[in-house]
Formats: structure tokens, C-alpha cells, sequence
């Protein structure tokens, strides 16, 4: 690697204290996955400092608090997938979780880094995306609250300003318990990535597909919603005709490319299927009274 | 930087550029080789070693990020009285060709035994994704994790087992 | 100081001295095997490899690797485990453009970085060409870049950090040419030519037997079909790597992977232009090969890095040189056209491929040959018809890989014979049963054939595979 500074952040504001300090030179270090791999590699000119955030422990942590489930940035996605609150509350972000790089990179990789890398295809976008999750971002100017489809912006491109440091995400309490699940598909089960990803999400409890959430990654130049398949769902009775016919709809709704891991057409047909499976996993999950139970 | 941390038992301390990775600190600086570079970028699992219980890829962390923390090599597994079961079972049951992805695979497969005793063959998989072999295969090294698994369970002190009379 | 020394009591050697035991440990820090050997020891050779000089029956005894355990202890010293005192490290300039004439090359800038000890182009090279039948590859380009792999430029620096940046401060200019990237258009006569000439064709062979014309005539039914393959990189886990010394006394020591050590000796020793006396090949263990490893890669280059800074070097490709620098399995387009009666046995095979060779010659010649006089299968056939070439292009080179064409064209027959078998809807381990080789069979080339095991061989697999209960 080329040769660049290093300096360790002692919590959240001690990391945007020196983002600003060093400016545009400066780089957010966290799991290191991504951003070290790319380093190795790069043609470019190499950070001046890399701000070292993988100690501060107020970056870390699952919780669940009054505006929801609250992830710190830094949380690792091994302690996603082995978290008992996950677990219980909305065990598609594990099946998220688990489904990234492989036990080695699970480990340092943090749910934070894997979105602030914004690439199409990452595997944690797609489930918070269809809980409508909410990130805060920590700046020089203090703390904004933005829902995850304002950060991404474009294929490595998030929202985020001058010294600012995504911190936490939260799932709205409203959205805390509600059945989803996730799905991918990768040319090998491990350490791979997505062809083609998706989340969905929905009520169930009284036969009818309420408030139904579906989500696509790799399919588009960010993650995205799919808006027309759920709009076509919503208060339908759930079948299993309905979940197939909402996945040929999402298809519509998707832009993928081709490239050498897949062409287009395969990527269309998968999105389909996913959406499918990702429906009806999610219904396995539905229990009678669910919602009233959550809020 | 000074960087300091624990290796396979014992305080160790180098000065190093803040771009080095843990693998090159262990390769080049402690002189502990085990640790194979592959492919540099966290793909093949070559690297594997453990830090803080976790198996980690050594390629995709700083030095500096190690710091003060605890790393377990494969040159820290064999005792004094003998060969880690996994070091054993591997030898016995040839999962081991070249030798190359050895390391990685006996490391990854150490700490998933240290927090799952008894895994199922579905979890050694999900467990051995991240390390590449082109020559043995995994169906040896599964088998091997296996057995390994029983001899922890069956011995009292698993870590000093005696490698037993052939 | 001295004083003191002189005032100091004698320190008398009065019985054997035992280091302690920490002292000892100390010799290999970090290390944890046994200084002193314990109760329990730990022996070194495994108890089932048989030992030099001793008679053992090997057929049906459970053999285990002798360096298995060092492999498990991570002990193994492979070539990148290995650092010599004063080692320098050392990166090629990739051309990353295929085709193309370079115009000019400047090392200036490279050469004045602090930490640079050597800075090496082609022309330095006593021969800069090397090749296991056609002497074709340059191991520095010095004027036409001819696949995107292709060096272009050496140094040798303190650190791989520092060698790194002065290969990035190397400053090419080139001038592209024009590039063909696909065999069958390699094939036509206005198609660039990579090495010039007037045909990018480098070797052909033909073998025939009996008339297939007259086969195809007495057939019930004749097949055409079209088989192609991809170019494979062996991927070995371990990474191309060596170690050049050379040292005052005009002597050349290279520690590599490779497999073939005689050939890289000969390889050196005409390449750098010095009696073969003077080469040490020193083989380490090899971290996967599979055909890869078997000949030199950039051992004189790193020779000459050495030579010029007075220190041994050290050359490790990346991954990504791995794959473009390296070479990969031939990929090949087999035509295969074979005539059959209604009962399903053959009667005649016509076959004809083009292979890959990629920019370079290097093991094409026997893989052209060994995919020939395997392509018409385990099949006893009449007439035969097997006709390849293997053609340049400007891509990586294909070289020698495991099989050496043979999982090319079995994929081909095999692949036919099991659209002859849907199409005559005759079972297709029945079809293979009509055609298989038997004793005494002749091939293609004329081989007469014994301890042919094939029938058995495919009775026992499908029964193990369970072939009798398929659905």
C-alpha cells in the first residue's frame, strides 16, 4: 500500500473533530474491508490520514430504544447475525448479515462501512431500505437525522458532507417486529456478491398484505424501493399468485446491467424470483395480532 | 508508530509505517510466516488468524488496528505436549496437499470450534467459505473439523490433548 | 570499564552450560514448539510415510504427506517465507495496453527515487527471449508490447512500497497497434499478425486414419457440432515468487517454486548468457501448481536486478499479475463431426480445432499435440480425421496446464456423444459400451492398446453413481 497517515478517534465526536481538522485529505477507517482492498489496488493518490473510528465504542452496540432499533455504525455483522435482539425483532437483517463476504470479513466489516460504500450491490441496504430505516450523520454542526434513501446518492456516492460520520441507524419503532425477510443470489453461497438482492416486508396478520415493503439491490445505480409492485400488493389477499405477480412487477421497476458476473435479461428474471421468496419468507414470519403486539 | 499487542501468549512491540497491514507485521516484523499472503485483499483466506477470538483476514487490517489487542497465529496452536487436534486430524486425514491455505483453514476452523464444540457440517461450510484451497479440496478438511470437533470434546484439557498412539 | 573487567572474578566454566529454558525459547520467539523436548514428543517425520531405504508394500496402506505436519504447524518454508539478509523487493511494469509499439521509456525518475537499487529494461538482457519449443517471449518488451501482461520495465527497491512507486513513476509512451483478440479471426489472412509474417498460425497437426469421407457415406446419420472452451488460470493459492542472488563470484542462485528445475537451469543459463555450471535452482515447496510453475517466469529479470545492486532480490506477483501475467489453459473451438450407424457405433470423426495460444508460444506445441491424439476419445473408430492448429492472438498466454488440451477435447466428445445418444435414444452409457476402446485396439496414431480398462471402469461408476435408478 501507498504510504498515508493514521490517527485513532476516541469516540464519534473525537472522529468528526479530526475529519474536519484534516480536511479533504482525511478517510474514514472502520471495518477496513472495502476501503483497505481498494487502497491495494488503487491508481490514485492514497489518503492523507486515515481517521481510525474502529475504537470508538459509542459507534457500537444494538438497542432498542424509543424511536426504534437502534445499530451503531460500527457494529460488526457477525454481531448482527449472532444479536438476540435481531434475532427476535427482525431477523431479515441478519439473514442480511450472514450472507456478507465470508466469516473472516463478517468479522471486521461493520454494517456502517458496508453502507457508506453505496455500491449497488451491498447486502445490507435492501432490508433497512424496506423498514425505512433512518440514519444520523454526526457533523461539525451536529446531529441530522436523514431516512436511508436520501444517503445514497449514486454508485460510491453517498450524501454525506464536510467531516460528517454516518453513526447509527435506526428502524422506526413502527416498523420493529414487522415480518421480512431477505434474499440474494450470488454466483457462489459464499463470498460472493449479489447478482441480485431483495428485502420485503409486510402485516399479515389479518390475510391481506398491509403496509407491504419490497426493496432491490444490484438492479439500479443505488439500492431502491419498488414502489409499484408494493402499491400493487397493498390490501391484496396474500397468495402466492400475488407474490409472483409482485415480483414481475418489481422486475418492471428495475434498471440492472449487464456486465461479466450477469446480463440484464438474468438479472430481470432473478429480481422476480427473489421478490418472491423474500414475500413469502416474510409471511412464514406472520403471526396472528403481530402489529398491535409491536406498537 | 509503535504498535504493541499479544502474540500466540506473548507482548510483542514493533515500529512500523501506519500502512502496515497485521500480515505484514507478523510476516515481516515478528518473522511468524504461518500466516500466507494470497491474494492480498481478503478473498482467499490465507491470512487467516485470529484476533480476540475472531478469525480475521490479516491482509484487510492495520497493525495499528491490532494494537493492544490479542492475535493467535498458527504457530501459537501446538503446545509443548503436542499438535492442536485440528493440526493432527489434518495430518492424519491428508486435508492438507500443497499445504498453502493450511494455515487459513486450520485458524478459521479453531475459532469456530472455540465458539460452536459440536458444528454441523452446514455451519464448518458457511464457516471455511472464506478460504480458498485448489489442491486437497474441502471434503477432507469438513471430515477433518469433524473429528477434530470429537477429540475436544472427548479429551479433558482439549488444548494439551498428547497426539495419540498410532 | 576495562578496570572493572579486570577487577571482576573469574567466570570459570565448571560444568556444561545449560541455557535455561527461556533463553532457549527465545531462539525461536513466538514460536511455541518445544525448545527442549518435552516428555511427550513431537516427532518430525509422521509415522506412516515410508522412510528412505525401507522395503514397504504401498498398494492398499494409508500413505500420509511428509511435510503435512509442517504445513499444519505453519513451518513450511515456502519461496515468500523466505528473506535473505540485504534483500531488496521487485515489481515489473505491466504494458495494460495489448497491442502496441512503445515509443519511449523513461526510467529517469524512478532510477533517482531514494531506495531504488535497480532499474532494468529488455535491451540489458543478454537474450531477452525464452520458450519451451518456440524461443518467442521477451522477458522485458523493449519494442512491440504484444498482450496487456506484457514487462516493460524492472526495478528493485529497499521495500515492495518503494519498488512499487518507482514502477508507477515509469513513464511509457506507446504507440497502439492494431489487435486481434479472437482465434478465428486470427485465422484470416488481412488479420494483424502478432509476431508479423504472413500467418498467425505456429504450429498445425493432422492425423488420419482409414477415410472418413468413405465413413461418413456408409453412415445412418452424421453429427456437426461446435464445442468451445474458456482459457482457465491455474490459480494457485501461492503466488508466482522467487529470490535471485547473485552473488560476487559471478555465481547465480535462485530460489523459486517452479517445477521444473533443469529447464529454468537452461532457461537461466541462455538467457543470461552464463555457463549452466554457475545456476543453482533451488526449489522450495511448491504452493500449488497444476501446470503453472513449469517454467521460468521472472527469474532473469530478477537475476539481472541482482546482479546490478549487488543484493539478493525478491520478485512476487499479485494476484492481479497472476492472472494476466501468468499462463492460463488453452481455450479452443472444436468442431466435431461424427458419423453413426443406426445402431449407434461409430463409423467415422472428423475433428478440427484452433487453439488460443494467447501472445506467446510456451507449452502450445505439446498441447496442441496431446489435445490431437486424444480428441477422438476412448472410442475405437475407423477412420479418423484430427486436424489443429494453434494460433497466435493478443491476449494472455496459454501455456501448460493438467491434461494439456486433454479436458478440452474431452469435454467436446463427451459432450457429442451425448447428443448422438439423445438423438438415436439410445442410452448414452450404452453408445459409449458399443464404442469403447478394447484390448488390442488401435488409436489413431496407431497405438496398439493393452490393460484397457475402460468398459470396467465406466460398469463400476455407474453403478456406484447409481446409474440403474435414475428417473
Amino acid at each position: 500500500m501507498k504510504p498515508f497517515g493514521y490517527v485513532a478517534a476516541k469516540d464519534s465526536g473525537h472522529a468528526v473533530a479530526l475529519l474536519a481538522e484534516y480536511g479533504k485529505g482525511a478517510k474514514v477507517l472502520a471495518g477496513g474491508t472495502d476501503l483497505l482492498a481498494d487502497l491495494k489496488n488503487s491508481p490514485h493518490p492514497p489518503p492523507d490520514v486515515m481517521v481510525d473510528i474502529s475504537r470508538a465504542a459509542d459507534l457500537k452496540g444494538i438497542a432498542l430504544t424509543d424511536a426504534g432499533l437502534r445499530i451503531g455504525a460500527l457494529t460488526t455483522h457477525t454481531e448482527i447475525v449472532d444479536s438476540p435482539l435481531i434475532a427476535d425483532t427482525l431477523p431479515a437483517l441478519a439473514e442480511a448479515a450472514v450472507v456478507i463476504g465470508a466469516v473472516q470479513t463478517r468479522n471486521l466489516g461493520t454494517i456502517g462501512g458496508n453502507l457508506m460504500t453505496c455500491v449497488p450491490s451491498m447486502d445490507s441496504g435492501p432490508t433497512l431500505l424496506a423498514l425505512d430505516a433512518q440514519v444520523t450523520i454526526l457533523g461539525p454542526s451536529g446531529r441530522r437525522t436523514i431516512p436511508l434513501s436520501e444517503l445514497f446518492v449514486g454508485p460510491r456516492r453517498t450524501s454525506l458532507g464536510f467531516a460528517e460520520l454516518l453513526v447509527e441507524i435506526v428502524i422506526p419503532k413502527k416498523n420493529v417486529g414487522k415480518p421480512s425477510a431477505f434474499q440474494k443470489f450470488g454466483l457462489r453461497k459464499g463470498q460472493a456478491l449479489a447478482l441480485v438482492n431483495a428485502a420485503a416486508g409486510f402485516w399479515g396478520g389479518d390475510g391481506v398484505f398491509a403496509e407491504p415493503a419490497i426493496a432491490l439491490g444490484a438492479v439500479a445505480p443505488t439500492v431502491i424501493r419498488a414502489p409499484k409492485a408494493e402499491a400493487w400488493l397493498a390490501g391484496r389477499p396474500i397468495s402466492e399468485e400475488a407474490m409472483a405477480e409482485a415480483g414481475r412487477i418489481a422486475a418492471t421497476e428495475a434498471k440492472p446491467i449487464t456486465d461479466f458476473r450477469a446480463s440484464a435479461e438474468y438479472r430481470l428474471d432473478l429480481i422476480a424470483v427473489l421478490v418472491k421468496r423474500a414475500l413469502a419468507g416474510a409471511h412464514a414470519r406472520v403471526t396472528p395480532n403481530q402489529k398491535d403486539l409491536a406498537s | 508508530m509503535n504498535v504493541t499487542l499479544t502474540v500466540n501468549g506473548e507482548l510483542r512491540s514493533a515500529s512500523v509505517p501506519p500502512e502496515t497491514t497485521l500480515l505484514v507485521l507478523l510476516r515481516e516484523h515478528f518473522m511468524l510466516t504461518g500466516a500466507k499472503t494470497g491474494c492480498d485483499i481478503g478473498d482467499c483466506g490465507a491470512c487467516t488468524v485470529i484476533v480476540d477470538g475472531k478469525a480475521v483476514n490479516a491482509c484487510l487490517m492495520l497493525a495499528a488496528q491490532a494494537d493492544g489487542r490479542t492475535v493467535v497465529t498458527i504457530e501459537g496452536l501446538a503446545t509443548r505436549e503436542g499438535l492442536h487436534p485440528l493440526q493432527q486430524v489434518f495430518e492424519e486425514t491428508g486435508a492438507l496437499q500443497c499445504g498453502f491455505c493450511g494455515p487459513g483453514v486450520i485458524m478459521t476452523a479453531k475459532a469456530l470450534l472455540d465458539e460452536n464444540p459440536s458444528p454441523s457440517t452446514q455451519e464448518i461450510r458457511t464457516a471455511l467459505a472464506g478460504n480458498l484451497c485448489r489442491c486437497t479440496g474441502y471434503v477432507k478438511m469438513i471430515d477433518g473439523v469433524h473429528e477434530a470437533a470429537k477429540m475436544l470434546q472427548s479429551t479433558e484439557t482439549p488444548a494439551l490433548a498428547a497426539p495419540q498412539q498410532r | 570499564m576495562a578496570e572493572d573487567l579486570l577487577e571482576r572474578a573469574p567466570d570459570v566454566l565448571e560444568k556444561p552450560r545449560a541455557a535455561p529454558v527461556e533463553t532457549l525459547r527465545r531462539a525461536d520467539e513466538g514460536l511455541r514448539l518445544p525448545a527442549v523436548a518435552p516428555p511427550t514428543t513431537l516427532p518430525l517425520e509422521p509415522p506412516l510415510v515410508p522412510q528412505v531405504g525401507e522395503q514397504t508394500r504401498a498398494v492398499g496402506l494409508r500413505a500420509q504427506r511428509p511435510d503435512s505436519r509442517y504445513h499444519g504447524l505453519g513451518l513450511t518454508r515456502y519461496i515468500d517465507d523466505i528473506a535473505l539478509p540485504g534483500m531488496l523487493y521487485a515489481k515489473i511494469k505491466r504494458a495494460g495496453i495489448s497491442s502496441a509499439r512503445i515509443k519511449r521509456i523513461d526510467v529517469s525518475k524512478a532510477e533517482a527515487m531514494p531506495g531504488v537499487q535497480a532499474v532494468l529494461l529488455g535491451r540489458e538482457i543478454p537474450l531477452n527471449l525464452f520458450g519451451t519449443s518456440i524461443v518467442d517471449q521477451p522477458l522485458l518488451v523493449d519494442e512491440i508490447v504484444r498482450h496487456a501482461g506484457d514487462g516493460v520495465a524492472a526495478v528493485a527497491a529497499v521495500t515492495e512500497q518503494i519498488a512499487q512507486a518507482a514502477i508507477d513513476a515509469i513513464e511509457v509512451e506507446y504507440e497502439p497497434l492494431p489487435g486481434v483478440y479472437d482465434p478465428l479471426e486470427a485465422l484470416q489472412p488481412d488479420s494483424p499478425k502478432v509476431h508479423g509474417g504472413d500467418t498467425n498460425i505456429y504450429f498445425k497437426k493432422l492425423i488420419r486414419r482409414g477415410d472418413v469421407e468413405k465413413g461418413f457415406a456408409q453412415s445412418y446419420r452424421v453429427y456437426e457440432n461446435r464445442y468451445t472452451t474458456p482459457g482457465i488460470e491455474h490459480a494457485p493459492m501461492e503466488p508466482f515468487t522467487s529470490i535471485a542472488d547473485w552473488d560476487a563470484n559471478g555465481r547465480l542462485t535462485v530460489y523459486a517454486s517452479i517445477g521444473r528445475i533443469t529447464l529454468a537451469r537452461v532457461d537461466l543459463s541462455k538467457t543470461l548468457r552464463i555457463p549452466i555450471s554457475r545456476v543453482r535452482v533451488i526449489g522450495t515447496i511448491v504452493g500449488g501448481n497444476f501446470g503453472g510453475k513449469n517454467e521460468i517466469r521472472h527469474e532473469p529479470v530478477l537475476a539481472l536486478l541482482s546482479k546490478k545492486a549487488g543484493r539478493p532480490v525478491k520478485g512476487r506477483f499479485t494476484r492481479v499479475e497472476e492472472f494476466i501475467a501468468s499462463t492460463i489453459r488453452h481455450p479452443m473451438i472444436m468442431d466435431y463431426k461424427t458419423g453413426v450407424t443406426k445402431e449407434g457405433k461409430i463409423l467415422a470423426r472428423q475433428i478440427r480445432m484452433v487453439l488460443d495460444g494467447g501472445a506467446y508460444c510456451s507449452f502450445s506445441e505439446t498441447t496442441l499435440g496431446k489435445a490431437s491424439i486424444l480428441a477422438p476419445g476412448p472410442y475405437a473408430i475407423e477412420n479418423i480425421h484430427v486436424e489443429g492448429c494453434v494460433v497466435y492472438t493478443n491476449k494472455t498466454t496459454s501455456g501448460s496446464m493438467r491434461g494439456f488440451g486433454a479436458p478440452q477435447v474431452c469435454f467436446a466428445y463427451e459432450s457429442q456423444m451425448d447428443e448422438i445418444a439423445r438423438d438415436l435414444g439410445i442410452d448414452p452409457i450404452e453408445l459409449r459400451m458399443k464404442n469403447f476402446f478394447r484390448e488390442g485396439s488401435m488409436s489413431a496414431t496407431g497405438q496398439v492398446l493393452h490393460s484397457v480398462k475402460v468398459i470396467e471402469s465406466l460398469q463400476n461408476a455407474a453403478r456406484k453413481f447409481g446409474w440403474e435408478v435414475r428417473s
